[in-house]
């Protein structure tokens, strides 16, 4: 047991130890242990379905990244075929262009596929604490 | 005694026993309901926050591991919650800058009214910023053991320690002409 007993704080010791005392009223306990008995008899709360719902959160997360890569990769095509239409400069340019780009492109999507895989991650983590401390606190 | 008891009660519930949980509220009601009311000062909410508390308490009981009292750790739980529960909806306080000096710190017979020097000191303590008022309630509750207070509100007892001379220094820059009275009252 460790005390402080710095005598400038007598004063305020002596003060603040004299919190006056509340008795509880006489039906506290009753009403307790009503509220105690409530809680037995109500049913436990459901859990939620993880074994079911994985599978479908699993397979949406691939859509959804699938989606994403398609888009991406549909821009990048349409962006190369309106350049090529476009612009009459030397074949050899040409491709040495879209070629860079291409690398660029190729390098972002790879960038995009690395943060939705992340951002998935992550969502799925806030899920499944949210769960947790709402299951700990029902 | 009062452990075994505890322990004792504590088994049966959990073996289904549901009535034996009122040897517990019978036990620990006084100063469940008295530790709530020196966070809120209001009776009937201290009473609900305690109710509350209890509740808590029947529902995580399998949590108690055993290795702490269960005073210990149904202090810990209550405190956790009446603390939430002040987060939530603060207590009626108000700020520390227009806590009142006393109204005449030397009366007629010399010396502060003992009543009013305590309203004062507490109503500066309300006013004081959570953390700090947090550890005073909590260190004169468990009678200036800061061992109990640091358990009970889940922190290092260094922090404590440093969340109460925080504390009083406030108190003392707040209410120097009240604690000065009271000592030269005492030295009469």
């Amino acid at each position: 047991m460790t005390r402080l007993t710095e005598p400038e704080d007598d004063e305020m010791n002596r003060i603040l130890s004299r919190e006056e005392e509340i008795l509880p009223s006489s039906g506290f306990a009753v009403s307790v242990m009503d509220a105690i008995r409530r809680e037995a008899a109500a049913p436990p709360p459901i859990p939620f379905p993880w074994k079911r719902a994985l599978p479908g959160l699993v397979v949406g997360g691939f859509g959804l990244a699938l989606a994403l890569v398609t888009v991406i990769v549909a821009i990048v095509l349409g962006i190369r075929a309106s350049m090529s239409a476009q612009f009459s400069v030397s074949s050899s340019v040409l491709t040495s262009i879209l070629e860079s780009l291409g690398g660029g492109f190729q390098r972002n999507l790879e960038g995009a596929a690395c943060w939705t895989v992340l951002a998935l991650l992550v969502a799925f983590v806030s899920v499944k604490l949210s769960m947790r401390l709402a299951s700990g606190r029902a | 005694m009062s452990a075994n008891d505890d322990q004792t009660d504590v088994e049966r519930v959990l073996s289904g026993d549901i009535p034996a949980f009122e040897g517990l509220v019978r036990r620990w009601q006084g100063p469940l309901v008295n530790l709530a009311y020196r966070f809120c000062h209001d009776r009937g909410r201290a009473e609900e926050m305690a109710q509350e508390a209890f509740l808590r308490a029947y529902r995580a009981l399998g949590q108690w591991r055993k290795d702490a009292v269960f005073s210990t750790w149904l202090f810990a739980l209550a405190t956790n919650l009446y603390r939430s529960e002040l987060r939530r909806i603060p207590a009626r306080t108000v700020p520390i800058e227009d806590v009142p000096e006393p109204r005449d710190p030397r009366p007629s017979d010399g010396g502060l009214e003992e009543h009013d020097s305590d309203v004062v000191v507490r109503r500066a303590v309300g006013a004081l910023p959570p953390k700090y008022r947090e550890a005073l309630v909590l260190f004169y509750f468990h009678e200036m053991d800061v061992t109990t207070a640091a358990r009970s509100l889940g922190l290092p007892e260094g922090t404590v320690k440093a969340r109460l001379s925080r504390g009083r220094e406030i108190l003392r820059s707040k209410l120097p002409q009240l604690l000065t009275v009271q000592r030269l009252k005492e030295a009469i």
